[in-house]
């Protein structure tokens, strides 16, 4: 892997395995994963819980131990002192209740970002990105329970858009939120992904939001790969697993006369 | 509809909330009625509809007040019972399962003794016959070494597990109406497919009723008979799931299309402009 190749990847993970480890327990959450994302592309991460596609993302900004493995941003490993990492790779997470501080106001959670990172002209700024996440400058001096869940995650988004980053983690960023706003959100994201030349890393459960949102996907199970497809081949079902093809019956919801469900085992 | 009668039928149901800025009105006077069949009830959060399930058992509590003309399940009309002739009724022949198991089970309690403490409040059983109960219905809800389930935590169970062990609880009295509120929602697509499977098999082998509140409207529209669509505390629309396609009232169609589908393209969704008319039912 040489990281003077012309144009490398925005994103490259190769052969990732992080591991936890604890009350003599060894749990490879994520199991040799590889990827690569090109600038400007959107890549999902599809699988159910446990499947380790969460844990990449909080690998990739340092959340979650590196056992083996490397994560290569624009070719490089990310630096020892992260601060100017964090400002190109920001993180958008799945509860919009969770991740705002109850007690700052939406102008703080904005400028903060900004003074850690050194940035002038922090007024314009904050102004600037509310109106890029389509707040009105009136929810500038709000607190996190005067918004509703929708209004949440636009503060979330434009938390991450403040450092005018070029990577984007999301982390099943609607899964909490009605279908209606589900659709506002997904709508918003896309935009700026055009707009400010972003690169989306996307996690999520639900294999219509990736396929909406991603160019391409991986699917994991049990913190391995799957497959990866490109999204004409999950829209032309061309999968070769079956995991995958269970998932895309899933998703269709419920078929009366399928066969009852097995027995299942107690597996944890 | 079936040609009998109604396990459940509530008239004029209507609950408001008492706050600092005057009352507010959390659902505005919804009648429906529940047969023998699988009833879905729709809407977004706020729309009225966990509280709709929670007020048929006399569960909202204040500073929420619930009033109905009717409420009559069966031969006997619930609004005039009191709290305690209402127990008869809560668990023994309506029966409620909840979103999240984690939060529904005891953590501290074996899953065997909570078995156990359900089947004793509703009978008398010996503790060899709470045993062989006990057995018998986690292998109806399919799960394959019950002896193992009945000695564990709840936090040694998955997701899916937790809820069939909540459902198998749930059975114990053989409630003759069910009310499922979100119970799939916190639970992996694989897995909440196996779950709708057992609801399923109880309303069709043992001809119970079963409300279903949901969010979602794909899930609903597969899976149960009927639908009712709540938008901001009133029913706006009651469709048969399989001609949802061909919805009428503009929220529905609205909930419909909002949704990304495999193989939708990478368009913009739509959104909803939530005009004020759509507070007003279909005719």
């Amino acid at each position: 892997m040489s990281a003077a190749s012309p144009s490398p990847p925005r994103i490259e993970v190769r052969d990732l395995t992080v591991v936890f480890e604890g009350r003599g327990r060894r749990v490879a959450a994520v199991d040799g994963v590889s990827f690569t994302v090109p600038p400007r592309q959107s890549f999902g991460l599809v699988g159910e819980s446990g499947s380790g596609k969460s844990t990449i993302l909080r690998a990739i900004c340092g959340l979650a131990p590196v056992t083996g493995g490397t994560v290569r941003i624009d070719g490089e490993a990310p630096p020892a002192g992260r601060l100017a990492f964090a400002r190109r790779v920001q993180m958008v997470f799945q509860d919009p209740y969770g991740s705002l501080h109850p007690r700052h106001t939406v102008d703080r959670v904005l400028s903060e970002p900004l003074q850690i990172h050194g940035f002038k002209d922090r007024d314009a700024r904050v102004s600037a990105v509310l109106s890029d996440v389509g707040l009105g400058p009136e929810f500038r001096f709000r607190l996190p329970h005067q918004l509703s869940g929708g209004q949440r995650q636009r503060v979330a988004i434009a938390r991450a858009l403040v450092t005018e980053p070029d990577i984007l983690l999301l982390d099943e960023p609607t899964s909490a939120l009605d279908a209606s706003i589900q659709a506002e959100i997904l709508n918003l994201l896309n935009r700026l992904r055009r707009e400010k030349g972003l690169t989306f890393l996307m996690v999520s459960h639900d294999l219509a939001v990736i396929d909406h949102m991603c160019d391409r996907l991986l699917v994991m199970q049990n913190g391995r790969m799957v497959e990866e497809l490109s999204r004409t081949s999950l829209d032309s079902r061309a999968v070769s697993a079956d995991y995958t093809r269970a998932l895309l019956v899933a998703s269709e919801g419920f078929r009366r006369g399928a066969p009852a469900p097995e027995a299942v085992p107690v597996s944890r | 509809m079936s040609a009998s009668p109604p396990l459940l039928s509530v008239e004029d149901l209507r609950i408001t909330f008492d706050t600092r800025r005057g009352p507010v009105e959390a659902v505005r006077g919804i009648s429906f009625k529940v047969g023998r069949e699988r009833v879905g009830i729709v809407g977004e959060s706020g729309s009225g509809k966990s509280m709709t399930g929670r007020a048929v058992l006399g569960l909202v509590r204040p500073p929420g007040r619930s009033q109905a003309r009717s409420i009559r399940f069966g031969d006997a009309e619930l609004t005039r019972l009191s709290e305690r002739e209402m127990r008869k009724f809560r668990g023994a022949r309506i029966a409620m399962v909840m979103q999240d198991p984690k939060y529904s089970l005891n953590p501290v309690m074996t899953v065997g003794r909570q078995i156990a403490e359900a089947l004793r409040v509703h009978g008398r059983l010996s503790s060899t016959e709470i045993r062989a109960c006990s057995v018998r219905m986690l292998e109806e809800v399919a799960i394959r070494d019950p002896e193992r389930v009945l000695a564990s935590h709840p936090h040694e169970l998955s997701g899916g597990m937790g809820q069939r062990v909540m459902i198998a609880m749930m059975l114990v009295p053989e409630p003759e109406l069910l009310i499922a509120d979100e119970p799939t929602s916190a639970l992996d697509v694989t897995v909440q497919l196996d779950v709708l499977r057992i609801l399923d098999g109880l309303v069709r082998n043992r001809g119970m009723g079963l409300l279903f509140i949901s969010h979602d409207l794909r899930l609903v529209s597969t899976f149960c008979d009927r639908v009712l669509v709540m938008y901001r505390g009133r029913i706006v629309e009651e469709i048969a799931a399989q001609d949802l396609p061909q919805a009428r009232h503009p929220y529905t169609r609205g909930l419909l299309a909002c949704l990304p589908r495999i193989g939708g393209g990478g368009a913009p969704l739509a959104t909803l402009s939530r005009e004020p008319s759509w507070e007003t039912p279909l005719p």
